[in-house]
């Protein structure tokens, strides 16, 4: 540490003496905090971000926090010891972030929050929110129609820390409840991830061999649930997911999963960072923290126009 | 309104506190502040919508809407224009229109045969349906909600309490108005509504939800 900064102090020296117009500060730095990378959602929103910070001639740190809390917190302590002049987060709970955008906040780290809101307001300086309870009642209306209003089905249920799981399954429920024929046969939490839909599916078919339809929490659990049924023989069994990954639109494509609901992961990351960029430069916040971004139901009509998280006109 | 959340977190383990000490044995369970963060417990959807629905929702409706034809064609040709005049201008940016309209015509289908029941209506005299109006007791979306220009995103914890809340004013139209319709031979009778409806982009009719309807005698 006091190496780094003797060897600064002699490169600052250095440039002094060189005389150069050059000014003597590197570009300011943007931190981008997502979960992780595995799932292609959280990549896009960080290749966003990235894309829209370097544009305005920011460095970017980009960290991923793998939905754990306490990573989360120790990122941030690493944004504000680099210096970062704002921090992208698509945080790590709910509760839990609340302390940790207040202590970057406390240092003078403002914080744009992205994809999932916090249960506090007046501490990030914006919440760019995806309307996943909206998104939700889009694909559960879309699921109760393809059902027939009837038959049995299951639910899987996103990864628990993350907000966004509980939304969700609240937004199905919202919707599909209304129907008595449709009967809830299992609800199980596969954490987001596609080798354990899978792996879960497998065993739920066991038990439950009369299913007729599966809504899952994501795309990335919807791919794994789709896979058991496939391997099962079972590929009548109607899917339904969650996010407008590359791979449902794919499977949509080619007449597996029925339809999936896009969420903007791509543009909000980009108004995050445009956000952020106007608080550095002009002091100026959004005129709301929280801003609602709404969904879009992605289903055999529209899924070839789906790349990456945007629909093309 | 930022003030009280925190009231109540410190007030939670006060109580807790104090009913451990004076009832020795008892198990102490999490008040519901506690519980869910400190939001206030009272947050109850169906009541809020009760109180304001009367009150201000529906004069608000019947103030601001204006007849379906026109809405729609407006809506068609200057999107803006129309959701200056008859749309929410409080909207989320990226949300789409929700226009107040008030819409009279003949009933020419109807299908009572899902829960999300539903019936075409021809407003311009063509024989074609124009709108389709929901008529539940499942209904989609929250245009009575988001037609509402007072009511804010901002104003609630979170998505969740916030759609409950668009949820609410389904249930409440559905029970106060919507649950006394007539549901057979609806085809061919008059109907007059007052409701809203959310701009589309697909070639589906006009999802309207009403917040008052009236169906007149079978022809």
């Amino acid at each position: 540490m006091k190496l780094t900064r003797r060897i600064k102090l002699v490169a600052f020296a250095g440039m002094l003496a060189l005389g150069t117009a050059a000014p003597a500060y590197a570009a300011d730095l943007i931190a981008i905090i997502t979960p992780s990378h595995d799932n292609p959602f959280f990549k896009a929103e960080a290749v966003g971000a990235e894309a829209k910070a370097k544009e305005l001639g920011y460095e970017t740190l980009v960290l991923v926090h793998d939905d754990d809390a306490n990573k989360q917190s120790e990122l941030i302590d690493t944004a504000i010891g680099r210096g970062a002049k704002a921090i992208i987060l698509d945080n790590a709970g709910a509760d839990a972030t609340v302390a940790a955008v207040q202590k970057a906040k406390d240092a003078g780290v403002p914080s744009f929050l992205i994809d999932r809101e916090i249960n506090a307001t007046g501490v990030a300086v914006a919440q760019i929110v995806s309307n996943n309870y909206q998104g939700a009642q889009l694909g559960a209306q879309e699921f109760v129609k393809l059902m027939g209003e009837k038959g049995n089905f299951v639910e899987l249920v996103g990864k628990e820390s993350d907000t966004n799981a509980g939304i969700r399954s609240k937004g199905y429920h919202d919707v599909i409840d209304d129907y008595p024929d449709l009967k809830m046969v299992a609800q199980q939490s596969a954490n987001w991830s596609q080798t354990e839909a899978y792996s879960k599916m497998e065993s739920i078919l066991q038990a439950n061999p009369d299913i007729k339809g599966v809504i899952s929490g994501n795309d990335t659990m919807a791919m794994g649930a789709y896979a058991a049924l496939a391997a099962a023989g079972r590929k009548e069994v109607i899917v339904v997911g969650f996010d407008g990954s590359n791979d449902v639109r794919d499977s949509i494509a080619s007449g597996g999963i029925k339809a999936t609901v896009l969420q903007p992961a791509y543009a909000q990351a980009q108004m995050a960072v445009e956000q952020a960029n106007d608080f550095i430069k002009n002091k100026k916040s959004p005129a709301e923290e929280k801003q609602l971004m709404d969904c879009v139901l992605i289903n055999g009509d529209n899924a070839a126009k789906l790349e990456t998280f945007a629909l093309t006109n | 309104m930022p003030n009280k959340p925190t009231c109540s977190i410190l007030a939670a383990p006060l109580i807790a506190v104090t009913v451990g000490v004076s009832l020795t044995g008892c198990k102490i369970l999490p008040t519901p502040s506690a519980e869910n963060g400190g939001k206030p417990p009272a947050f109850n959807a169906d009541k809020m919508v009760g109180d304001i629905w009367a009150a201000k929702a529906v004069p608000y409706l019947q103030q601001k809407a204006g007849p379906f034809p026109e809405v729609h064609a407006l809506a068609k040709a200057d999107p803006a224009a129309a959701g200056a005049k008859y749309g929410n201008p409080k909207k989320q940016a990226n949300s789409p229109w929700t226009f107040s309209i008030r819409l009279e015509g003949k009933i020419v289908a109807a299908n009572t045969q899902s829960r999300a029941a539903t019936m075409d209506v021809d407003a311009d005299g063509d024989g074609k349906a124009d709108a389709r109006v929901q008529i539940g007791p499942a209904m989609r979306g929250t245009a009575l909600r988001d037609s509402l220009d007072f009511i804010q995103f901002n104003d609630f914890t979170n998505q969740i309490d916030f759609a409950q809340f668009g949820k609410a004013f389904n249930i409440y139209a559905d029970k106060t108005v919507l649950s006394k319709l007539p549901r057979d031979a609806l085809e061919g009778r008059s109907v007059k509504i007052v409701g809203a409806y959310v701009m589309g982009s697909g070639q589906d009719l006009p999802l309207v939800t009403p917040a008052e309807a009236e169906i007149g005698p079978k022809p």
